[in-house]
């Protein structure tokens, strides 16, 4: 079957509203958001997690972008997406769970390391430790500079300073991280913001397309800022049960 | 960069070793304490960069990939060459997915400028704002006099690279100073060793092995450029690690050798002493022996020797 012109779809999308053309541009270009998360996340946890900022990311850039300009999407989209997915990481304290996520893997590396030895009966090489753990040879090997590192101190134990970051990361995936449950929600949940107020729809862009705090917010809507948290705590869960989402907290 | 960069790689543009340019960027980034989302930035960019070596610049074959890290008050500056066609910085890319190397790397870098060498090749210039680059500001590899000899060495060394082919491959590396010749080192040599299929085990002693050559060698040589050669082959790596500052720095780092290599000995390079090490892993079977010699065996009674 012979794919749409992108231009049209894009005409028919911004001039005119279509959502089936909107549709068409996210089948489109998912491969573009999808290449990217392999790209930019290639040391992150869950690939899924990431993909959905991605394709907020993508809807973002289909909206935003400017035919007349002439240059090729892709050139508008790359850093439309990028920039989405480095704001996540920013807002969900990524960079402090990181180093977090990479002491499990070395304690998991560590064990392999231990399980396949006593099986084989030797100590096994990096590819077959990245095979067994299904993880890459890059991670194994930042997973034994690791533990090399921390040899001395106890693996097991906590990193000192480190419990305040793991609780807050905890909390970060709870309920008020607004920004990671509207990714949790299905990227193309357009169909359904129809069933929300007016005013709570603006907000809504104003948060999330347009970037603006709550506060921002606040003044350029006239409410408070609590309003404004509150309301947006209201749409979320309108959202989240028009699209029957499982619940964020587990 | 007025001397050698902070950190110079140069390897044949192969796809396994755009790991080995990012294990020593994770060096980098430890010894000036980047945080993550930064040095996934710099990452990313940089892949992007070496995949278009690997990918462009040479069709059909490999030739020569150069990567530089500079660290100034600016920032982090990552240069990566090529002598081929890396990239066609003005070229429409009219497919769909193809093509989106440059646009990551503009951006993730706060600038990036592409240069054709000499009607020949490309060098790709990236550079990062962040305040920590400036721990190894000042410190480009001092005065061009003294690195006459490391530049050598590496004049050399990119000559030698022609010659490879087939199981061998060399990687070069020049760091410093010498904290952060630590962390790259530590990383390179791990990666080589895995490279060469290494046990865990023994891959485990390269680190040690690079705090002492960094204690014995670099230290010494101030602002001057440790430099590395590995020749990878199965099982066995060969390197080249220098230059020896003196003679006496030697007495220190010979027991050290003893415990961590399967042989040493100094080479000469021009008028470059050189130490060259050999590393090497028997692999399974004798690493089996081992075992059943030191621990209970998997049938029966534990094996007890009197030596």
């Amino acid at each position: 079957m012979r794919q749409p012109d992108p231009r049209q779809l894009f005409i028919r999308w911004q001039r005119g509203g279509d959502p089936v053309a909107r549709e068409a541009l996210v089948q489109r270009y998912m491969p573009l958001a999808r290449s990217l998360t392999r790209r930019y996340g290639r040391s992150s946890e869950p690939f899924e997690d990431l993909l959905q900022v991605a394709s907020l990311g993508l809807l973002k850039a289909i909206d935003r972008y400017d035919l007349e300009r002439g240059h090729p999407f892709q050139s508008f989209a790359v850093p439309t997406i990028l920039g989405e997915m480095r704001r996540y990481f920013r807002d969900s304290g990524w960079a402090i769970h990181v180093p977090r996520g990479a002491q499990e893997r070395a304690l998991r590396v560590r064990d392999a390391r231990e399980r396949l030895a006593n099986e084989h009966g030797h100590a096994p090489t990096v590819n077959q430790l990245a095979e067994y753990l299904e993880i890459d040879c890059e991670d194994v090997l930042d997973a034994l500079q690791a533990i090399q590192a921390y040899e001395t101190v106890s693996l097991d134990a906590p990193r000192p300073g480190s419990d305040e970051g793991a609780a807050a990361y905890g909390d970060s995936i709870g309920t008020d991280d607004e920004r990671y449950e509207l990714v949790e929600l299905d990227a193309t949940l357009s169909a359904v913001l129809g069933h929300i107020p007016a005013r709570e729809r603006l907000i809504l862009r104003m948060r999330y397309v347009e970037d603006l705090t709550q506060s921002e917010i606040a003044d350029r809507v006239g409410i408070s800022q609590m309003q404004v948290s509150r309301l947006l705590r209201r749409s979320l869960d309108q959202l989240r049960s028009l699209t029957h989402a499982p619940a964020a907290a587990d | 960069m007025a001397g050698l960069p902070n950190v110079r790689l140069n390897l044949p543009s192969r796809p396994e070793n755009v790991l080995l340019v990012r294990q020593a960027l994770r060096g980098l980034a430890d010894t000036v304490a980047l945080d993550a989302i930064e040095l996934n930035d710099i990452s990313t960019a940089l892949s992007e960069a070496c995949n278009n070596v690997v990918v462009h610049a040479y069709p059909g074959g490999q030739g020569p990939m150069v990567v530089e890290m500079q660290g100034s008050a600016d920032g982090l500056e990552m240069l990566v060459r090529d002598r081929g066609h890396g990239l066609k910085p003005h070229a429409s890319e009219p497919s769909e997915i193809g093509g989106i190397g440059i646009p990551v790397m503009l951006a993730l870098a706060d600038s990036v400028e592409f240069s054709a060498v000499n009607g020949e090749g490309t060098d790709v210039r990236m550079r990062f704002a962040t305040p920590k680059g400036a721990v190894l500001a000042g410190q480009d590899g001092g005065e061009e006099t003294s690195d006459e000899a490391v530049g050598e060495l590496l004049v050399e060394a990119d000559g030698g690279l022609e010659g490879v082919n087939g199981e061998l491959e060399s990687v070069h590396l020049a760091v410093g100073p010498p904290r952060l010749a630590r962390a790259v080192l530590a990383r390179v040599l791990a990666a080589v060793a895995a490279r060469a299929r290494f046990s865990t085990e023994r891959i485990a002693t390269t680190g040690p092995l690079a705090e002492q050559l960094v204690d014995h060698l670099a230290e010494p040589l101030q602002d001057r450029r440790l430099t590395l050669t590995a020749t990878v082959a199965p099982r066995r790596l060969d390197l080249l690690v220098g230059p020896i500052p003196a003679e006496s720095s030697l007495e220190g780092l010979t027991p050290a050798l003893e415990r961590l290599t399967d042989g040493h000995g100094v080479s000469r390079s021009g008028s470059t002493d050189l130490l060259a090490l050999r590393l090497s892993d028997a692999g399974p079977e004798q690493a089996s022996r081992k075992k059943n010699n030191g621990m209970p065996g998997d049938h029966g009674e534990p094996r007890r020797h009197t030596a």
